[in-house]
C-alpha cells in the first residue's frame, strides 16, 4: 500500500509540530524520517497511524482519503519506542492479540492463530519464548515481540517509532540489519522514525530529513549525505567543519584557499559559510596548503581523528580531519607538527541557513 | 502475657553491632528499641489480652458463646452488609476513579478532595447525618418511602452507612493504578484492531484487578468493624439489625466479658486474615508484573 | 521533549463518557455531599441563637476541651513513635522489616469497639491490672487516661505510615553527608532530616489529629459516658442525639464537620506541595516488598 501526505499541519497549543508537509511513500518502500528532537517526525508518524489528527491536510492510503479513519480501521502496524507490550500477557498472547480481537466473522480458528503466532515467533527468532512474560525478556527480545505482534495482523504498512532507541549499541546494530533483511523478504511498506543518522543511512531506502516541522530534504541516503541542499541537512547527516567565507578581490576564500570555483561570488558572498566534512580535508606538507598545527591525535579503531589549528583561525575552534589508519601508520602525525591543508570537497551556504 | 511480645521481638533479628559492611547511621538501637517497646506496650500486649482471655474460656465454652443465635445473627449481619457495601463500592468506586483520572470536568479537584470525606469525618457525625437523610421524614427517606422502601432502622440502612465508610478505599487504591496505565499500551491495542470494549476487558481490566481486590478487601475489613456510623441508622434490634460491634458493647455493659471477647476474637482473626491476604495479593501482583 | 509531552489528545472520545461522569457525580453527591449538607442544615433548624447556645454551653465546652486535650496528648506520642519507627525502617536494613510494618498497621484492622475493649480487659475493674489500680486509686478506664490510651491505639499507625515512604524515598545520602562533615546523630536529625520530612510530618499529624478528635467507638467503650467529665465531642453528639435534642446534636456535629473540612483542605494543600504524599502508603508496601524479594 502506498501512502501520501498532502499539506499536513499539526499544532499543539502554540507549538507548531508539523507544517505543511508533503510526502510520498510508494508501496514496498522503507523510508526513514530523520531529524532532531522536536522536529515533528514522531508526530507525523502518529498522524499516519491515526493516533493524532492533523489540523490541515490529507493522509492518502492508496489514493483514498484516510485522514479521519479511526485507528482500528487503518490496518497499520505500529511499533512503539518502548514496545508497549501487554505486561500481563505472555509473549504468545501478545502476538496473538490482534488476531483474537478480530470481529467474529473474520477471526481465524484457534489452531490457525496458534500456527500464525508460532511462525511469526520463528521469524523473529523467539520460538522458545512463547510462554514467557515481557518482564522476563531483554530489551532487544521485547522489541522483536512488538514487531511480531504488529506483523501478526498482516498490516498494509508498518510504522516504527525510534524502534531501537532504547537498546545497547551492539543490539541496535544487529536489529537494524535484521529489520532490513525482514523488509527485503516480506516487502511491506515501512516508515520508521529515528534521530540517529547512522541508522537511517544503514537501513532505509529513502531518507526524509525533518527540521522544525518541515521536510528539509528527502532522497536516497547517498544523495542526502553527499549532496545536502541546506546547511542543516549537511550538519545533521555527519560531522562538519564550519569556516567563514571571505571575498577578496572578486574571489571567494576560506582562509588562503580559493574556493571560487563553486562559490557564489556574485552579489557579495560575505556572510556565507563553507561546510567541509572531516574526511574531505587533505593533509600534506606545510608548504603545500593552508598552514596548520596538529593539536591532538585520536586513534579510533580504523580511523584517526586529527585536531588542527589553522593559521588565522581562533585557537579554541580547531578543525577536525579524519584519515585512515594505514595513512596514519605511514606518516605518524604528532601533536605540534606543522602541516598544510587543502579541501577535496566543500559546500557553501548563506549563514541564514544556520538552523539550530 | 509477655510471650506474644517476646515472640515478635525474636523474629526481628538486629544485625550484630560489629557486622558493618558499610557506614551505618547512628540511632538504630535507640529507634528500633523504642519502636518495639511502644508497639508492644500499646498494641501487641493489649491485643493479646483479648486472645488470652478467650483461651481462658476453653474451647467448648468459646464455641457455645460464639454459636449462640444472637451472636451468629450479628456476625451474619455485619459480614453480609459489609460484603454488599464493599461490592457496591467496587463498582461505583471504579467508575469514580475512572472519571477522576481520565476525564476533565469543572470542580474536578474539589470533588477529588471530597472523596476523602469518609476518612476525615468523625463516624458519629456521619452516623447522625445519614440517619437524618434516610429517616422516614428525611430528605431521601421521604422520597424512598413513596416507593415503599424504608432504609433507616433496617439492614438496608446499615449497607448505606457501610458504603459511605468504605467509599474512599476503592477509589484511592485504584487511582494510582489508573494513572500509571501506559497510554501506549492502549494505543497499541487500538492499532491492533481492538474496540474500546475489547481494550478495556483484555488490556485495562487485567491491570486493575489486583487493585480492585485490594480496595474491596480494605473496604470490607473496615466495614466489618465499623461502629459509630452504623449504630444510629441501624435499628439495633437483636437478631435483626444488630451489628457485631454493638453486640460486643452490649455484652460489656452486662459484664459478659466472655461473650464480648469471644466475638472480638472472631472479628480479629478475620481482620488479620484479610490483612495478610491483601499483603499476599500485592506481593504476588508485584512479582508477576515485575513491578513498574 | 516538548512535543512528546503535548501529545496527549484532549477530551478522549470514549463512548459513554458523559454517562460515566453523570453516574460518578450522582453517586458522590448522594453519598458525600448530601450527608455533609444535612449536618449543617439540621444544625441550623432552630436558628442561629439556638446553634450558638448549643455550642457554647458549659457541657459542650467541656467536651471540646476534653477532645482537644486528648488529641494534644495522643498526637505527640504517636509523632515521636512515628519518627522513630520511620528512622529505623527507612535508614537501616534488617530482617523482619516488612513484618514490623505489618504490625504497625495492625490497629487499622481492629474495630474501634475492640480497641476500647482491650483496654477494659487490661485496666478495667476485672482486668489484669484492675486490682493494682484500685489499690493505688488510679482510674484509667472510665477516666481520661483510658480515653487517651484508646485514642493512641486507634491513631497509632497514621504518622508512621506517612513518614516511612517519605523517608525511604529520600534515602540516606543527606544524612551520610552530614555525618561525614562532622555532625552528631542528633544534629543530623534536627538540621537535615527534619526539614526534609516536614511536609510528610505535617500530613501525618493532620490525619492523626483528625482521627484522634473524631474517634467514637473506642472512646465510647472506654469512657463511661460521664457527662462533663469523660465526654468527648463525638460522645456528646451521641448523648444529645439519644435525648432527641437533634438541633444541639447537629450543632456539635457541625463543629466536627468543620474540622473534617479543614482537614481535607490541609490534606489537599500538602498533597499539592508534595505530590508523593498521595500514594505514600502504597509505595511503602511496594518498596519494602521489592527489597525483600
Amino acid at each position: 500500500m502506498s501512502i501520501a501526505l498532502r499539506g499536513i499541519s499539526k499544532q499543539f497549543g502554540e507549538f507548531a509540530a508539523v507544517k505543511n508537509i508533503d510526502l510520498d511513500v510508494p508501496t514496498g518502500a522503507l523510508i526513514a524520517l530523520l531529524g532532531p528532537s522536536g522536529c515533528g517526525k514522531t508526530t507525523l508518524l502518529r498522524i499516519i497511524a491515526g493516533l493524532e489528527t492533523p489540523d490541515e491536510g490529507q493522509v492518502l492510503f492508496d489514493g483514498r482519503d484516510a485522514t479521519l479513519w479511526p485507528i482500528r480501521d487503518r490496518k497499520v502496524g505500529f511499533v512503539f519506542q518502548h514496545y508497549a507490550l501487554f505486561r500481563h500477557m505472555s509473549v504468545f498472547e501478545n502476538v496473538a492479540f490482534g488476531l483474537k480481537v478480530k470481529p467474529r466473522r473474520e477471526r481465524p480458528a484457534a489452531a490457525e492463530i496458534r500456527n500464525k503466532v508460532n511462525s511469526l515467533l520463528e521469524l523473529v527468532q523467539l520460538e522458545w519464548s512463547g510462554d514467557r512474560y515481557p518482564a522476563q525478556l531483554s530489551g532487544g527480545q521485547r522489541q522483536r515481540v512488538a514487531l511480531a505482534r504488529a506483523l501478526a495482523v498482516a498490516p498494509d504498512v508498518l510504522l516504527l517509532d525510534e524502534p531501537f532507541g532504547a537498546l545497547d549499541s551492539q543490539v541496535r546494530h544487529e536489529l537494524r540489519r535484521w529489520l532490513r533483511r525482514l523488509h527485503d523478504e516480506l516487502h511491506f511498506t515501512s516508515i520508521f522514525v529515528t534521530h540517529d543518522q547512522q541508522e537511517a543511512i544503514e537501513v532505509a531506502d529513502t531518507i526524509a530529513v525533518l527540521n522544525r516541522g518541515r521536510i528539509e530534504q528527502s532522497g536516497v541516503p547517498s544523495e542526502v549525505y553527499d549532496l545536502p541542499t541546506s546547511a542543516f541537512v549537511h550538519r545533521f547527516l555527519g560531522q562538519v567543519n564550519e569556516l567563514p567565507v571571505q571575498v577578496r578581490g572578486g574571489r571567494a576564500y576560506v582562509g588562503p584557499i580559493d574556493i571560487s570555483s563553486t562559490a557564489a561570488v556574485a552579489g557579495g558572498a560575505t556572510g556565507h559559510i563553507a561546510l567541509i566534512r572531516p574526511h574531505e580535508i587533505e593533509i600534506g606538507p606545510e608548504a603545500a596548503g593552508w598552514p596548520a598545527i596538529v593539536t591532538a591525535v585520536r586513534v579510533i579503531g580504523p580511523i584517526v581523528r586529527l585536531e588542527l589549528c589553522a593559521e588565522g583561525q581562533p585557537v579554541n575552534e580547531p578543525l577536525e580531519a579524519e584519515i585512515s589508519r594505514e595513512r596514519f601508520e605511514g606518516e605518524r602525525f604528532g601533536a605540534g607538527q606543522r602541516v598544510g591543508l587543502r579541501f577535496r570537497r566543500w559546500q557553501v551556504y548563506p549563514t541564514g541557513g544556520a538552523a539550530a | 502475657m509477655a510471650t506474644l511480645a517476646a515472640v515478635e521481638l525474636k523474629s526481628l533479628k538486629m544485625p550484630a553491632a560489629k557486622r558493618r559492611t558499610r557506614r551505618q547511621l547512628p540511632g538504630f538501637g535507640l529507634t528500633l528499641g523504642y519502636t518495639m517497646v511502644y508497639l508492644s506496650l500499646l498494641v501487641l500486649i493489649p491485643l493479646s489480652a483479648v486472645f488470652i482471655r478467650s483461651f481462658g474460656l476453653g474451647w467448648d465454652h468459646f464455641w457455645d458463646v460464639v454459636t449462640a443465635p444472637r451472636v451468629m445473627a450479628s456476625l451474619r449481619l455485619s459480614f453480609g452488609a459489609s460484603l454488599i457495601a464493599a461490592l457496591i463500592n467496587v463498582v461505583f468506586g471504579l467508575i469514580v476513579a475512572w472519571v477522576l483520572v481520565r476525564y476533565a470536568f469543572p470542580f474536578k479537584r474539589l470533588i477529588d478532595a471530597m472523596v476523602d470525606l469518609p476518612f476525615a469525618l468523625p463516624t458519629a457525625v456521619a452516623g447522625i447525618a445519614l440517619t437524618a437523610l434516610y429517616a422516614p421524614n428525611g430528605w431521601l427517606g421521604v422520597w424512598l418511602k413513596s416507593w415503599g422502601i424504608q432504609v433507616a432502622f433496617t439492614p438496608l440502612g446499615i449497607v448505606v452507612a457501610l458504603t459511605f465508610i468504605g467509599l474512599p478505599f476503592v477509589v484511592r487504591t485504584l487511582q494510582p493504578v489508573l494513572e500509571d496505565l501506559d497510554k501506549e499500551v492502549e494505543q497499541a491495542a487500538a492499532t491492533l484492531g481492538a474496540s474500546a470494549a475489547q481494550a478495556f476487558a483484555r488490556v485495562i481490566l487485567p491491570a486493575l484487578w489486583p487493585a480492585l481486590l485490594t480496595g474491596f478487601a480494605l473496604s470490607f475489613a473496615r466495614a466489618v468493624g465499623e461502629y459509630g456510623s452504623v449504630i444510629f441508622i441501624a435499628g439495633n434490634m437483636p437478631m435483626k439489625s444488630e451489628i457485631a460491634p454493638l453486640l460486643i458493647v452490649t455484652k460489656l455493659e452486662q459484664y459478659d466479658f466472655a461473650g464480648a471477647t469471644a466475638i472480638a476474637v472472631i472479628m480479629l482473626v478475620f481482620s488479620f486474615a484479610i490483612m495478610l491476604g491483601i499483603n499476599a495479593l500485592q506481593h504476588w501482583a508485584l512479582s508477576r508484573h515485575g513491578g513498574r | 521533549m516538548a512535543a512528546a509531552e503535548l501529545r496527549r489528545p484532549a477530551g478522549r472520545a470514549e463512548p459513554g463518557r458523559l454517562l460515566l461522569i453523570a453516574v460518578a457525580l450522582t453517586f458522590l453527591v448522594l453519598f458525600l455531599v448530601l450527608p455533609l449538607l444535612a449536618v449543617f442544615v439540621q444544625a441550623l433548624t432552630k436558628g442561629i441563637s439556638a446553634y450558638w447556645a448549643a455550642v457554647s454551653n458549659p457541657i459542650a465546652w467541656a467536651a471540646v476541651k476534653l477532645t482537644l486535650t486528648v488529641a494534644a496528648i495522643a498526637v505527640p506520642f504517636n509523632l515521636v513513635f512515628g519518627v522513630a519507627a520511620a528512622w529505623a525502617i527507612a535508614k537501616f536494613e534488617f530482617r523482619g522489616k516488612s513484618t514490623l510494618i505489618t504490625l504497625i498497621d495492625l490497629p487499622f484492622a481492629v474495630s474501634p469497639v475492640i480497641a476500647g475493649l482491650i483496654f477494659i480487659l487490661l485496666f478495667g475493674a476485672h482486668g489484669w491490672f484492675g486490682g493494682f489500680l484500685r489499690v493505688h486509686h488510679i482510674r484509667v478506664v472510665f477516666a481520661v487516661p483510658g480515653i487517651v490510651l484508646a485514642t493512641i491505639f486507634v491513631t497509632f499507625p497514621f504518622i508512621a505510615r506517612e513518614l516511612i515512604p517519605v523517608m525511604q524515598a529520600q534515602g540516606k545520602d543527606d544524612e551520610e553527608t552530614a555525618l561525614s562533615l562532622g555532625a552528631t546523630g542528633w544534629q543530623t536529625f534536627w538540621r537535615v532530616t527534619l526539614p526534609n520530612i516536614r511536609w510528610g510530618l505535617m500530613y501525618g499529624v493532620l490525619l492523626c489529629n483528625a482521627r484522634a478528635m473524631g474517634e467514637f467507638g473506642a472512646v465510647s467503650v472506654v469512657s463511661g459516658h460521664i457527662r462533663g467529665m469523660t465526654n468527648t465531642m463525638p460522645l456528646q453528639v451521641e448523648i444529645l442525639y439519644n435525648e432527641y435534642n437533634y438541633a444541639a446534636a447537629f450543632a456539635v456535629a457541625s463543629l466536627l464537620a468543620l474540622l473534617a473540612l479543614l482537614t481535607l483542605a490541609g490534606k489537599s494543600f500538602l498533597e499539592w506541595r508534595q505530590p508523593e504524599l498521595r500514594h505514600a502508603a502504597r509505595q511503602a508496601r511496594d518498596r519494602t516488598r521489592r527489597e525483600n524479594t
